[in-house]
């Protein structure tokens, strides 16, 4: 089977679009530094680059020394385009080559592309065609096929909708653009597809409207509520004071004209200028409207001119607008109601719109694409084989501090007329196209605390890519540098925790984790805090192992708030966004917000010091004695003799810190109370070891009784999900059983703990039981009416045996409760927060 | 080898989120009396939570190699270029240290003017 042409390219005046024809289907292809199917018809020359596309276009009209656009209208003179940082000329073919190599890369599967159809205007000669077809050859396709535009669009359109029968039919293609237009009279003549005439402006576009809307509509506007000394000028003047406010005018008169084509009116939200005033300093409204019928006005004649043109060439032609099936409208400016409406309405004759206008000639091209044939006819040669015998000997560092990097390299090889090309993955760098030269360097911008990926290529003089066994640049910046700051220890927070009368600790920063870094947690308040009381929130920071104690931690920061501080009683149970930030000289931020005031604390706490609070201190060693004491009884309890007698000694020792805790003033200025807080510290880890065992022997016990009842229920009442909650947890109990960490034993014997209750709320002997507990308790119930028909309701609901609304019932009647019932756990909180 | 296309967010995401930032910046200009800062960075987590986050370019050194900026040059000299003006953020999408970009920033960029030292 022959080879097709398949690619079809619309080489534009101002964009470009590159299509393929493969099984009956078209793919119009994105542009890879763009979220587009367009490349701008711009190639550039700046700092040792070849840029092409979006990157010129932002130079485009500041720098055109040294950047090429609109070079299309001179395809087929002998004019040739100055560029200075060059100090030579590029002839329009060139240009014209720089944009179709460029193309080639927005072909994502990587194939080559070998031959294309590209499209021409209806106006073009045979001079002019020529140049397009040694553009093509140029960029390094062995064949081109041309094709006229007109001829491209109504190819788009017969091959969507292949149902209508086109014979002896002619119409017109109506292209108005971003910025130029072109209209053509197209009829198929024996079979064939022909452009019988054609007129059109070079000047005439969507970029027009843009800026018709800012000059004739907006600035009056603004005008109007505002004193200025020729405020357009200023606005269009490179050195005016307005000259930002024109861009920033343009870019969004661009989105209200889009709006304007869904909407009866769009707004100019200047919301975000800042120091938006007149020359007197008065303010002007940020919200400007424009309706759509002052938009319409505003283009009417621009639109009138184009239908001036078609009416021409019906004339020149001999014909009367009915003797046309259709105007077929192409370009991104048909998208305009009015342009449709108006072109409707002088000409009376139906439009067509049913295909796209922003890619119908590249469309066509490729279609027209599929049916042509691949004959050899340029210079292509196959080089995408490393012939050159080029080798890279890169040279940068992997790890980075900085925010940019250079990379180096080393070239082996023959160099000749090939080139390079660095871009990074994540879409935020190109560097263009460089010579490739025995040696390079580039400056890489690098991401901060992020791993830094560029993909590297050698290219030939026809942008075909050559194998040099190295494509990838990686460079991890901050956090994953070696020569980072790493952090020693876990940095954790302290919390209440309810259910063991105790604190637990959250790891806030793992240890080994690369500073600088941030986190934020939120937390709830434990218990009320009234205003103007000695009542206070902790929020207190501690270095160690995540999985111990608080009172076995350094404290690094302890952020206080009391009762007196905050403007309105802090409920409990409202939120506070805490924010913790840790610099690379480990000095800790802690910010508070307490949502139920809407107060701001925050803190910095210095790294090279500790935080110790001697106040604060007197109150631990108080917890830890009252910790001691529990633990005695407990070991007392379970015939441990032996820990109980240690814990004793460590109980005087604890207690003989209270003197000492008693002369430290508030403001002491000796180290006494680091001494103290480290004599704290040592009882404290004393304390952890000795209980540790029982701790996890308590864990593992409580863990395997809780396994053995749930396994049954599971057995006995579970369903398939509940069997595969159980199988989970079972699948790591060899990981978490023989932790040192109780805390990880008791999470897994927590979740066994509600999958027994997920099944006992199904069954109803639980319901029952619960409901005459609940009944029970009527007496302290906060609404005795309400609990009294909900009792009553719920009687009756186990008479009828109806279990779902039973446990709804349940569920109010729980509501009823006081809240000490509810959660019966001792009020006396260490850091009231939970 | 071709470059990877791009990944491409759902236009009513990006929508949101180029919303959320002129909230941001609104507030910065006229004052938060009421806290909103709070919920925008809050529904900010929310969204990073999701991979998608915005960054702000305002005041960042422009060079015809950044790809991640659609810009337009003020004033007559096109070196030494900082943005200026930000019209829409840069979103990206995935983690904080390994992301892509979905919508380039629409900037308005200009020569620095170099600082007087006495």
């Amino acid at each position: 089977m022959s080879k097709m042409v398949n690619f079809g390219i619309d080489l534009g005046t101002s964009n470009s679009l590159i299509a393929k024809f493969d099984k009956g289907q078209v793919e119009v292809f994105r542009n890879p530094n763009g979220f587009k199917e367009t490349l701008p018809s711009i190639v550039g020359f700046r700092n040792d680059r070849i840029m092409v596309g979006d990157s010129a276009r932002i130079f485009a009209e500041k720098d055109p020394k040294n950047v090429a656009s609109r070079f299309k209208r001179k395809m087929g003179t002998t004019e040739t385009v100055k560029i200075y940082s060059i100090n030579g000329t590029k002839t329009p073919v060139e240009l014209s080559a720089f944009v179709l190599k460029e193309l080639k890369n927005f072909v994502h599967s990587g194939e080559s592309v070998e031959a294309a159809v590209i499209t021409i205007p209806a106006s073009f000669d045979t001079a002019q065609s020529n140049a397009t077809k040694e553009a093509g050859i140029g960029a390094g396709f062995k064949h081109v096929v041309l094709l006229q535009e007109p001829i491209a669009a109504s190819l788009a359109y017969a091959n969507k909708e292949k149902n209508i029968d086109l014979r002896n039919s002619q119409w017109i293609v109506y292209d108005l653009g971003g910025g130029t237009f072109d209209v053509a009279l197209v009829k198929i003549v024996e079979g064939e597809l022909k452009v019988i005439d054609h007129e059109g402006d070079n000047y005439l576009g969507g970029s027009d409207f843009d800026a018709l809307l800012v000059e004739k509509v907006l600035v009056p506007e603004i005008n109007r509520q505002g004193t200025f000394v020729d405020l357009l000028g200023q606005m269009k003047s490179e050195k005016g004071k307005y000259n930002t406010l024109w861009h920033r005018l343009l870019l969004l008169a661009e989105g209200v004209k889009i709006d304007l084509s869904t909407k009866t009116s769009g707004e100019f939200d200047l919301g975000m200028v800042r120091d938006f005033e007149d020359d007197n300093g008065n303010a002007i409204d940020s919200l400007l409207t424009i309706t759509r019928s002052e938009f319409e006005e505003l283009i009417k004649v621009a639109i009138d001119g184009t239908a001036e043109m078609m009416k021409k060439i019906l004339t020149r032609n001999s014909l009367q607008p009915e003797d046309l099936n259709f105007i077929l409208m192409v370009g991104g400016s048909t998208y305009i109601p009015y342009v449709r409406k108006r072109i409707e309405e002088i000409m009376g004759i139906p439009l067509n719109t049913s295909i796209d206008p922003t890619n119908a000639i590249a469309v066509g091209a490729a279609f027209f694409a599929g049916s042509k044939e691949l004959k050899a006819e340029g210079s292509f040669k196959k080089t995408s084989q490393n012939k050159h015998q080029i080798k890279i000997r890169p040279v940068y560092n992997r790890n980075s501090q900085e925010s940019e990097e250079t990379f180096n390299a080393k070239i082996e090889g023959d160099t000749t007329n090939l080139f390079y090309r660095i871009n990074s993955e994540d879409g935020a760098f190109d560097s263009g196209l460089k010579v490739l030269a025995s040696r390079i360097t580039e400056d890489l911008p690098l991401r901060e605390g992020a791993f830094n990926l560029f993909q590297f290529r050698v290219f030939d003089s026809q942008n075909n890519v050559i194998e040099v066994g190295f494509d990838s640049i990686q460079i991890a910046q901050g956090r994953y540098s070696v020569a980072g700051q790493m952090l020693p220890e876990d940095i954790c927070l302290v919390k209440d925790d309810l259910s063991t009368k105790d604190t637990r600790l959250e790891r806030m920063f793992s240890k080994n984790c690369i500073l600088p870094t941030k986190t934020k947690f939120t937390v709830d308040v434990g218990k009320t805090v009234i205003k103007g009381s000695d009542d206070e929130i902790r929020v207190i920071v501690v270095e160690g192992p995540a999985e111990k104690h608080s009172s076995t931690n350094k404290p690094i920061g302890i952020l206080l708030i009391s009762g007196k501080q905050i403007n309105r009683d802090l409920l409990k149970g409202t939120e506070i966004d805490l924010t913790f930030e840790m610099s690379e000289s480990r000095d800790l931020t802690i910010s508070a917000y307490l949502n139920g005031t809407g107060q701001d604390f925050s803190q910095i706490f210095n790294g090279k010091l500790r935080e110790v609070q001697p106040r604060i201190l007197a109150s631990e060693i108080l917890h830890l004695e009252a910790k001691i004491q529990t633990e005695i009884d407990d070991a007392i309890e379970n015939n441990n003799q032996e820990t109980a007698q240690k814990l004793d000694k460590l109980l005087s020792q604890v207690q003989s810190l209270f003197a000492e805790s008693d002369i430290l003033s508030a403001d002491d200025v000796t180290d006494d109370r680091y001494k103290l807080e480290d004599k704290k510290r040592s009882l404290a880890q004393e304390v952890f070891h000795l209980t540790s065992s029982k701790r996890l022997d308590v864990a593992k016990a409580d863990y395997l009784e809780t396994k053995r009842s749930v396994a049954t229920l599971v057995q006995g009442s579970g369903n398939d999900r509940e069997l595969h909650q159980l199988r989970e947890i079972l699948a790591l109990e060899q990981a978490f059983i023989h932790s040192t960490n109780p805390e990880r034993i008791q999470a897994a014997t927590d979740s066994l703990g509600r999958i027994s209750y997920q099944i006992r709320m199904r069954m109803p002997d639980f319901l029952i039981g619960m409901f005459e507990h609940l009944v029970g308790e009527r007496t302290s119930m906060n609404d005795q009416i309400q609990a009294k028909q909900l009792i009553e309701n719920g009687k009756r609901l186990v008479t009828s045996e109806a279990w779902d609304d039973l446990r709804q019932v349940n569920g109010r009647l729980w509501d009823l409760m006081p809240d000490d019932e509810r959660s019966p756990e001792d009020t006396r909180l260490y850091t009231n927060i939970v | 080898m071709a470059l990877k296309p791009r990944l491409e967010a759902p236009k009513w995401v990006l929508n949101i989120l180029n919303n959320i930032y002129e909230i941001e910046q609104k507030l910065l200009l006229h004052g938060d009396q009421g806290n909103a800062n709070r919920n925008v960075e809050k529904i900010k987590e929310a969204f990073l939570s999701e991979g998608l986050f915005y960054e702000n370019p305002f005041g960042q050194v422009f060079k015809e190699t950044r790809t991640d900026l659609d810009a337009s040059i003020s004033g007559d000299s096109t070196e030494n270029l900082v943005v200026i003006e930000v019209i829409k953020p840069i979103i990206r999408f995935g983690k904080p240290e390994l992301s892509q970009v979905v919508q380039k920033g629409i900037v308005v960029v200009q020569t620095k003017e170099e600082e007087i030292t006495l």
